[in-house]
């Protein structure tokens, strides 16, 4: 009988393992079981490993959502990106076409104060190397445009028309060496040509030692040339310096218009336009 | 009884792993029985009394943490006869292969599905309960087969170390 038990020894702990289920079955079916001891231990060997381990089931769960939060974010960032760079695109376009429109309501301004048949344009090439200050507009002879018409802005005059094909035209800029404005010296009235130089810039030359002139002084259009309307802003004296040989004065001037900056200008016929 | 006592604290920490992070597995609502595969890998390689009865405590401690309180006992006993089967049967099963640990552990959990509804059949009278459990079954099974290859070798090292550490004691 022992040898039996000894030989079969693994499939009765089996057995008797099913019976004391079947056992624990039956009573917890008629609800007997209640304060059986095994349970009890499991469940306080069970219990804080539990707790420990549903902490990390909630961090990695945590950590899943605020991953899979973060993966929201992060989609929905790009969206406002893109969002934005769009917005940026259309303000940008927005900013451009107020700015055309200002400038275009000031040419407008500008043309009711000036001769009858000032035609508009706009600046569609600057000059290719920096021997010569020149620009091309987009107007030419098919619109009234004709060589030594003045090109002026609101804020004073450009330069003039040196060269016309019938939708182009070519302007020489009063920054230009060949360049030669006829002006005033607004507060002493005192007369000398505006050009341009190589070296320094615009200056103001044939203006007579004996002449005041102070930095500052604003200088417009005589109108004698023929070109130009008269009045017309040229630019500021900035630099006087009075040499001790020679006639004349040395006069730098800033003009006022920043010729690298405009983009609209009005053609302007003087009096003696088209006749040279 | 070290190998006892090990095989208990993995079996407690696959019915950690079972109640716990196994839910987060993105596959519906089967979780994979990995203790199931602990008592295979008892019957086939442990065949003694200690196994018996971890499969026995294994399932009880499931019942325990798990079943309905008029319910206890029901793993404790598909346990207890998935490792009897698996003991009759480690005498002809020759596992050499990782596939046919798969193939044992499903048939070892279709028995103990199989037990587990026909006992709560004869205890609590569910009607239509087969038509239900039927396919969760089949899935529960072939989830527990998947991961048996894996469960083995991770068993199989882990006794590795037990032994170095008990040959590095003595």
């Amino acid at each position: 009988m022992l040898a039996f038990v000894r030989k079969n020894q693994v499939p009765l702990s089996s057995c008797f393992c099913l019976l004391l289920s079947i056992y624990i079955l039956t009573a917890a079916a008629r609800g007997q079981l209640k304060n059986e001891p095994l349970g009890a231990l499991l469940m306080w060997i069970m219990r804080p490993l539990q707790i420990a381990s549903e902490s990390a089931v909630n961090w990695v769960k945590n950590f899943r959502d605020n991953y899979d939060t973060l993966a929201g974010f992060k989609s929905e960032n790009e969206r406002l990106r893109k969002r934005i760079q769009t917005l940026e695109v259309e303000r940008q376009r927005l900013l451009e076409a107020e700015a055309t429109n200002r400038q275009l309501k000031a040419l407008l301004d500008f043309r009711t104060r000036l001769p009858a048949g000032a035609i508009t344009a706009s600046i569609i090439a600057n000059s290719a190397n920096s021997w010569f200050q020149s620009c091309m507009i987009d107007k030419g002879s098919s619109d009234g445009v004709r060589k030594g018409m003045a090109v002026v802005t609101p804020l004073g005059v450009v330069g003039q028309i040196v060269g016309v094909t019938p939708h182009a035209a070519k302007v020489l800029l009063l920054t230009d060496p060949n360049s030669g404005i006829d002006v005033l010296v607004q507060r002493t009235r005192s007369r000398g040509i505006v050009s341009g130089s190589l070296d320094s810039g615009t200056i103001l030359k044939y203006v007579k030692r004996s002449e005041d002139i102070q930095e500052g002084d604003r200088l417009i259009t005589s109108g004698i040339d023929g070109i130009f309307p008269k009045g017309m802003m040229v630019g500021t004296v900035i630099k006087v310096r009075k040499q001790h040989i020679g006639l004349f004065q040395f006069i730098e001037v800033l003009p006022a218009v920043q010729t690298a900056r405009i983009e609209n200008v009005l053609i302007v016929a003087g009096d003696g336009a088209g006749k040279s | 009884m070290r190998l006892f006592l090990l095989f208990f604290l993995v079996g407690i920490l696959l019915i950690l792993l079972q109640t716990t992070l196994l839910h987060l597995l993105p596959i519906g609502p089967i979780i994979p029985d990995l203790t199931l595969v602990l008592c295979v890998y008892l019957g086939l390689y442990h065949p003694t009394v200690g196994a018996a009865l971890g499969s026995f405590l294994i399932g009880y401690s499931i019942d325990v943490v798990s079943s309905p309180s008029r319910m206890v006992g029901l793993n404790a006993f598909a346990m207890s006869l998935v490792f009897l089967l698996v003991y009759f049967g480690s005498r002809s099963i020759w596992l050499q292969n990782p596939l046919v640990s798969s193939i044992v552990v499903l048939f070892a959990a279709l028995v103990k599905s199989a037990a587990l509804v026909l006992i709560s059949a004869f205890f609590v009278s569910l009607e239509g309960f087969w038509i239900g459990a039927t396919w969760y079954i089949i899935q529960e099974a072939l989830a527990a087969a998947v991961l048996a290859p894996v469960v083995f070798g991770l068993l199989r090292v882990g006794e590795n170390y037990a032994a170095r550490f008990r040959a590095a004691g003595q």
